[in-house]
């Protein structure tokens, strides 16, 4: 069934997310998401809770790396040190796959203007 | 409907050990996680490994997949189950992939669903539990235009409604969006509630938007600044000029330095992405040339030649 409704607008690009509320969307234990801080996977928002994890907000990128860590961890298996790193390596092939394409563009750009040989 | 070769899926003969099985699964599921594979269906894709893989893993269901093979498979491709088919082996779930029946094909659910399909989180569906509705992820692809001015899109998406069994239905949603001016690729929007609806009174998910930008063919993008390659004459390089020159949604005029070279870069501040602290344009000039000279520049040329013969273009070639 497909139901259209009124224009939506988005008001809460800065919103942040409570250890609590982290846990439910990931579907997991507090515990994962503060030994996820300490392996550096993810960084609390600063300014909100310091070593009490109770305390700590997260934003939507961060849950979102979160919720990327748990998919990867039960779909592959990987220990928490093999995830931090997995997810700085996706990470900077993502940088990458974006480099080449802006490369790629630059020089599609370049050679329309310089023509074939 | 379609039969569905768990062997080729895996890339695995028929005759695969469990230990192949295995690693085949371990070596597919890496290669087409959804988070890892840029593919297009990577996600379709690893769903049918994992799927595969809980056929195959199991010596039960494997047999009986086995015999299903060779008796149920048309050549056409088309797959009946033989009458009054019914698999002893069911589907519990769990196991090394944790497996969600909801992921599974229809041929899955034919052979060893059971009707167990859909049953919540593998049957521990509880009707008073209370529970939060999933977020739903979704791309939306955008043109540099639309990103710089913000607009208005409509997206598509399924989110997964619990019907009164605990039976998980999907439901194509629609929605009118407002997209905000600025936004980066890979950034994400959120729309707070638009995902599936909860359970027992929880409240519903959020809609996950991801911006991608659709390659422009003027522009590239390289973190807030947006690049142009500027096509200029020689004479304008060498004599310097007022050009016009696109920005995204308009154009402007620059003033092309006298004596600049191909790939110098000018900068217009401000002119990239837009938001708190704007991007800028960066021009990168590239010297065009006519294909063909008349007679009167050709001779030009010659003079040129005289009065520029000190000039080696290729010094850094050192020849």
């Amino acid at each position: 069934m497909t139901r259209t409704t009124e224009m939506l607008t988005v008001e809460d690009s800065g919103v942040l997310y409570t250890l609590r509320e982290v846990c439910e969307r990931g579907g997991c234990h507090a515990e994962l998401v503060i030994k996820m801080v300490s392996y550096g996977i993810v960084e609390p928002a600063p300014g909100a809770g310091g070593e009490e994890g109770q305390q700590w907000a997260f934003d939507l990128p961060s849950l979102l790396r979160i919720q990327k860590a748990i998919r990867l961890q039960r779909d592959l298996n990987i220990n928490l040190p093999g995830l931090a790193m997995s997810l700085d390596l996706l990470d900077e092939m993502d940088t990458m796959r974006r480099e080449i394409s802006c490369l790629r563009q630059r020089l599609a750009q370049f050679s329309s203007g310089a023509g074939e040989e | 409907m379609d039969f569905k070769d768990y062997y080729a899926v895996l890339g695995v003969s028929e005759s695969a050990s469990p230990e192949e099985i295995k690693k085949a699964y371990r070596k597919l599921a890496r290669k087409y996680h959804p988070d890892v594979s840029k593919e297009d269906d990577a996600d379709a894709k690893f769903k049918d490994v994992g799927e595969a893989y809980e056929v195959l893993k199991d010596p039960e269901k494997r047999a009986e997949y086995d015999q299903l093979r060779k008796y149920g498979a048309r050549p056409d491709g088309s797959f009946e189950p033989p009458p009054g088919w019914q698999s002893a082996s069911g589907f519990g779930g769990g196991g090394y992939t944790e497996a969600d029946a909801r992921q599974f094909s229809d041929f899955f659910e034919e052979i060893f669903g059971g009707g167990h399909r859909g049953g919540f989180a593998g049957g521990g569906f509880h009707r008073n539990m209370r529970m939060r509705g999933e977020d739903v992820h979704a791309r939306l692809a955008l043109f540099l235009e639309e990103v710089f001015d913000g607009c208005e899109k409509q997206v598509s998406f399924t989110v997964h409604d619990v019907d009164d069994h605990g039976r998980v239905v999907p439901r194509q949603k629609t929605l009118k969006v407002k997209i905000p001016a600025g936004m980066r690729e890979g950034q994400h929007l959120r729309l707070k509630g638009q995902g599936s609806p909860g359970m027992g009174g929880g409240e519903a998910g959020d809609l996950l938007l991801e911006i991608e930008l659709a390659p422009h063919p003027t522009f590239a993008v390289e973190g807030r600044d947006v690049l142009v390659t500027v096509p200029v004459a020689p004479w304008e390089a060498a004599l310097g000029a007022t050009v016009t020159v696109p920005t995204v949604g308009s154009k402007v005029n620059v003033k092309v330095p006298k004596g600049s070279t191909s790939g110098r870069r000018l900068r217009l501040k401000g002119k990239g992405f837009p938001g708190q602290h704007p991007g800028d344009q960066i021009v990168i000039l590239q010297i065009a040339m006519p294909e063909v000279h008349s007679q009167e520049a050709e001779a030009l040329y010659q003079q040129l030649a005289e009065a520029e013969k000190n000039f080696n273009p290729r010094s850094k070639l050192h020849v």
